[in-house]
């Protein structure tokens, strides 16, 4: 093998062997470069050449460069002007919302025709497209912020902290003008947290234990129960309130109170738990449970000691999302707690029983500013609890990876608070995730 | 004869020629990558990889897995920009344009540099004829006579007498074969100037496989090839020029040895050339 | 040692042994184990079943006293020697609440879901579906409070803006103002609150729109919008159909956002931009109470009616989302 022969072909591969060939394009692009060693490809050298650990650096390929970016601006700066002209002068219109209404439909279609003009229809299209989309994204993820910050700016500036979480609604004077230093929300809070935690105590055992019946037990009921269990995670919150109130309330069994508005969120509860811990307990490895089988242990210890803890992060986020739900129930309450202004922590089972939710609905339909003031900070201790509750569920969600740090979640782990409104039912193949 | 890629580099802003049916869509191009580096996240996958793929001929990019012909092939349309997380440094020009220059687009490059990939991916709710057509309809050319666009695609691609009573019928409903055969057919519709295969065969019986290696040669006239394979014969059977890729332990990939396939399979320079192809590795 | 490698005797030449009986002996503990976990398993299956008897039991009063005239009437009026009451009015202010928010509804959700599935720079996209998805949690009574303090006042002057331009149409019509507490602004709220919900569904069909496909149309020169429209779309359309029934089934169901916006009354209109209208579930949270014995079972006949409405719009779309997300919804 000579060098002569090892610089021929190596370092510029076929470039070197085809540079005499006719090229149609006649440009002498085609000459080889000065043979540099650029590449270690040669076996045989004496010296074997140090590579050059110099690298390009890494272009970025963007379709979006600043021709386009003018587009968007133009088109909006444009289409404010249009919309000004045409709905305050022309028609003489009011109202924000039409305007950016209008605004924006026109941004739309000025971005489309510009950019149609400027490159072409299939990139027109595609801009207008992912106009639309971003917004939409950001549409909804602007009214949440707002939404959150718009309840605690309401709330905050009126909220009298001696008071709020010490007094209940009895002392309410119309005339008295520091009226909000004698009126909390206690009773409501005690009334909330009594009715979620004996809620919580009855139903995830009972969603705990339907989904360890739906995913391990294998049997002709499965199916059914698990249509069923579908069927009620999509039962009207209302229809839970007056189902409790015509089973138990109408035939005297109980009255209104506390217990039977925890017995209505159980019915809310149970199946959207239910079919979230399914989903969880569906991602165990089987290969766990045939281990434990296999080294003789009855079926019940399998699942209390291998399959539950293996899925224990899910099954807490699971609980607390289901909490987060039932929370800020309201339509239930109405016909089980009924509301009450006092509180009576005692009276859980046989008496009328505030709740926060409760406390909203009424006070903000009072013409009186103190109440709707008292409606807003309820608003705002009831966000707070559901964001606590949201944001543990979701550090709970990523389980933990073998140094301690949390993994990545699975596709579907990122927005199970949706999953538990609607009903999915969960018999999906494992080959797709 | 200059042939300007983009519609919107700077130089030519003001007369942005018109893309769509421009005289070189259908003339062989020749590929010039040089530098070429890649990146999956953050880890560098291909290194300074320097190719000419040259006008009207096959070439074949071979070395074992993992060795980064893919991921080079992809660089070559700029499908591996997809990729979540991927970088490339470098440049790939077409007949002396730079895809990835200022002002390219990829749909536009991706028109000129076709691709057929590993597993046969026909749209399956769209017929046959649709299927076909499919690349046209994205850049919104409707051709003088469909039918015989069709024809002469399927014809090119070899599955003209298996389908021509059944265009209707829908993509899917092919054997696996005669779908990638649909796949090259659709890709040649769009008339590209560079067809780019990305291990075609390997998921195809023998017949199908032949089948196939014929399809390319005989396209090879009006299109450059670049097929990536495992196949040291297909290599040898189809190709005109071969690229050896390869991964050493904990290196990024890299072009070892290029050259004539004749000269890579028979007298190849580099040891490690030497035993890829004569099966002592990979 | 030879290996025969002759054919073994064709079937019939042969005895095919019996398939062994295998018993599987439980234990005591496993056997409470596998009964109390198929007693809670059967007594969610007999919670459905109570649930829908004791409301129709306890309607049952009502609809001897109304007959089907129950479902062609409309008002509340229980009490007194000649009640009247029924349903109607409601049941179409309950459609016409969830057609806004159809409107308003399904196409943010599936815009959001595609932005999440195929637009969302890979680091933000977990942080933004988080935001989302907080859209869920925040609670219904919250958004009704939103909506009545800050969405209505700017509506407002939306709806003047439409019922001078579009009055044309019916539904924007406005006989008799005022235009605050309409059903138009009620499923305006109705309709954001059911985004998240339907883009989770759409965002997880859309990411299972195979890779393959996707890769094809773009080799072909297509934009991002093509391929999402030749590949994405219609392998999600099952799911898409099937979520946005989901969500449907939940703008029916939406109670307290409903009642603390409605002004409510008993009759039918179209003129869904000024106040009035009522709403199944608003019927029943607001008259609560009120109109004696009579009324309440009136009030639990409706809710019977809302059960078995949404029971059968989210047992038909869950199996529509089900038959996509197995694949199976491709050849649609």
């Amino acid at each position: 093998m000579t060098p002569e022969n090892t610089i021929r072909t190596a370092p510029h591969g076929i470039l070197v062997e085809t540079t005499s060939a006719p090229a149609s394009t006649a440009d002498g692009r085609q000459d080889p470069r000065p043979p540099e060693p650029t590449s270690p490809n040669t076996a045989t050298p004496p010296t074997p050449t140090p590579r050059p650990r110099r690298l390009p650096s890494p272009i970025r390929p963007s379709a979006f460069g600043t021709q386009d970016a003018m587009i968007l601006i133009m088109a909006a700066v444009s289409s404010l002007c249009l919309v000004w002209v045409v709905f305050y002068q022309l028609t003489s219109l009011s109202g924000g919302l039409g305007f950016l209404v209008c605004w924006y439909i026109g941004f739309v279609a000025l971005t489309w025709i510009a950019t149609a003009q400027v490159i072409e229809r299939q990139v027109a299209t595609d801009r207008a497209v992912a106009v639309v989309v971003v917004s939409a994204a950001m549409l909804i993820v602007a009214i949440v912020v707002f939404i959150v910050a718009w309840v605690a700016y309401k709330a905050i500036p009126s909220i009298h902290w001696g008071s709020l979480f010490t007094k209940d609604q009895k002392s309410f004077v119309v005339t008295d003008p520091n009226a909000l230093d004698h009126v909390g929300v206690v009773h409501a809070v005690i009334g909330t947290l009594e009715q979620v935690l004996v809620a919580v105590l009855i139903g995830v055992p009972f969603a705990i234990a339907t989904a360890v019946y739906l995913n391990e037990v294998k049997g002709w009921g499965v199916k059914t129960v698990r249509t069923v269990v579908t069927a009620m995670s999509g039962t009207p919150s209302v229809v839970a309130g007056i189902f409790i109130y015509s089973m138990l309330i109408l035939t005297h069994v109980l009255t209104y109170s506390g217990f039977a508005a925890s017995l209505a969120l159980v019915v809310i509860l149970l199946p959207s738990v239910t079919r979230v811990v399914e989903e969880v307990l569906r991602v165990v490895p089987s290969g766990l449970r045939e281990a434990s089988l296999a080294l003789g242990a009855p079926e019940w210890r399998t699942v209390w000691s291998v399959v539950l803890p293996t899925a224990r992060s899910g099954v807490v986020t699971a609980v607390l999302l289901g909490i987060a739900r039932i929370v800020g129930e309201t339509a239930p309450l109405l016909f089980t707690a009924f509301g009450s202004q006092v509180v009576n922590w005692r009276g859980y089972f046989n008496h009328d029983q505030g709740a926060l939710p409760l406390v909203i609905f009424s006070d903000v339909r009072q013409a009186q500013p103190v109440l709707i003031n008292l409606a807003f900070q309820a608003a705002f201790v009831l966000m707070s609890i559901v964001l606590v509750l949201f944001v543990l569920a979701r550090i709970f969600s990523r389980p933990k990876g073998k140094n301690g740090k949390r993994m990545k979640p699975g596709p579907n782990d990122d927005d199970l608070m949706a999953r538990l409104f609607v009903p999915i039912p969960i018999e999906q193949n494992e080959e797709n995730r | 004869m200059t042939t300007t890629l983009s519609s919107t580099s700077p130089a030519d802003a003001d007369h942005p020629t018109p893309f769509t049916g421009t005289p070189e869509l259908g003339q062989p191009g020749q590929v010039d990558a040089h530098d070429v580096c890649a990146w999956f996240g953050g880890r560098l996958v291909l290194e300074t990889v320097d190719l000419v793929m040259e006008k009207s001929k096959v070439t074949a990019l071979i070395g074992p897995s993992g060795c980064g012909k893919s991921t080079f092939l992809r660089i070559i349309n700029r499908m591996h920009e997809v990729v979540p997380g991927a970088q490339l440094a470098g440049s790939v020009k077409l007949d002396g344009v730079d895809i990835y220059g200022p002002g390219q687009r990829a749909m536009e490059t991706r028109r000129h540099i076709g691709m057929v990939f590993q597993k046969p991916n026909p749209f399956p709710a769209m017929t046959i004829a649709e299927n076909v057509l499919a690349g046209l309809k994205f850049s919104r050319v409707s051709p003088a006579d469909k039918d015989d666009l069709i024809e002469e695609s399927l014809t090119k691609g070899g599955l003209w007498n298996e389908v021509k009573d059944r265009l209707g019928e829908l993509g899917g409903a092919l054997s696996g074969g005669q779908q990638q055969r649909l796949c090259i057919a659709r890709s040649l519709a769009v008339k590209p100037r560079v067809l780019l295969m990305d291990e075609p065969c390997s998921a195809l019986d023998p017949t199908s496989t032949l089948r196939i290696e014929q399809t390319i040669k005989e396209i090879a006239s009006e299109v450059t090839v670049v097929i990536v394979t495992h196949n040291m014969q297909q290599a040898q059977r189809v190709s005109d020029y071969c690229a050896f890729f390869l991964a050493e332990e904990n290196q990024p990939g890299r072009v070892i040895e290029a050259g004539k396939t004749g000269t890579i399979f028979g007298s190849p320079t580099d040891q490690r050339t030497f035993d890829y192809v004569n099966g002592q590795f990979g | 040692m030879t290996i025969d490698l002759k054919p073994s005797p064709a079937r019939a030449d042969r005895d095919v042994p019996a398939p062994l009986t295998l018993t599987r002996d439980y234990s005591t503990p496993d056997r409470i184990y596998r009964a109390g976990v198929r007693i809670s398993g059967g007594g969610v299956f007999l919670l459905l079943v109570v649930i829908g008897i004791f409301l129709a039991w306890s309607g049952y009063p009502a609809f001897q006293q109304a007959g089907w005239k129950f479902f062609t009437r409309s008002g509340f009026q229980t009490l007194g020697a000649h009640p009247t009451f029924g349903v109607l009015a409601s049941i179409v202010g309950t459609v016409e609440v969830a057609f806004v928010a159809m409107i308003v509804g399904a196409p943010v959700a599936i815009a959001t879901a595609l932005f999440l599935s195929e637009y969302a720079p890979l680091k933000t996209r977990r942080s933004l579906i988080a935001m989302i998805d907080l859209a869920a949690a925040i609670p219904s009574i919250i958004f009704g409070l939103w909506a009545v303090f800050e969405l209505q006042p700017n509506v407002v002057g939306f709806s003047t803006w439409l019922s001078h331009h579009l009055a044309f149409i019916p539904f924007f019509k406005v006989v008799s103002p005022p235009l605050n507490a309409s059903i138009f602004i009620a499923g305006l709220v109705v309709g954001i609150m059911i985004v998240p919900i339907v883009a989770s569904i759409c965002r997880e069909v859309f990411s299972l729109a195979p890779a393959g496909e996707r890769e094809a149309a773009l080799a072909l020169g297509a934009s991002r919008w093509q391929m999402i429209r030749t590949v994405v779309l219609p392998f999600g359309r099952g799911g898409m159909v099937g979520a946005v029934m989901l969500g449907l089934g939940r703008a029916l169901e939406e109670t307290i956002a409903v009642s603390i916006i409605l002004g409510g009354s008993f009759t039918v209109t179209a003129h869904i931009l000024q106040k009035g209208g009522s709403t199944i579930s608003q019927l029943i949270a607001v008259n609560f109470g009120s109109g004696g014995t009579l009324g309440l079972h009136d009030l639990l006949l409706c809710g019977f009616v809302l059960f078995l409405l949404t029971l059968v719009i989210n047992l038909a779309a869950s199996a529509i989302v089900n038959r996509s997300r197995s694949g199976a919804g491709v050849d649609l």
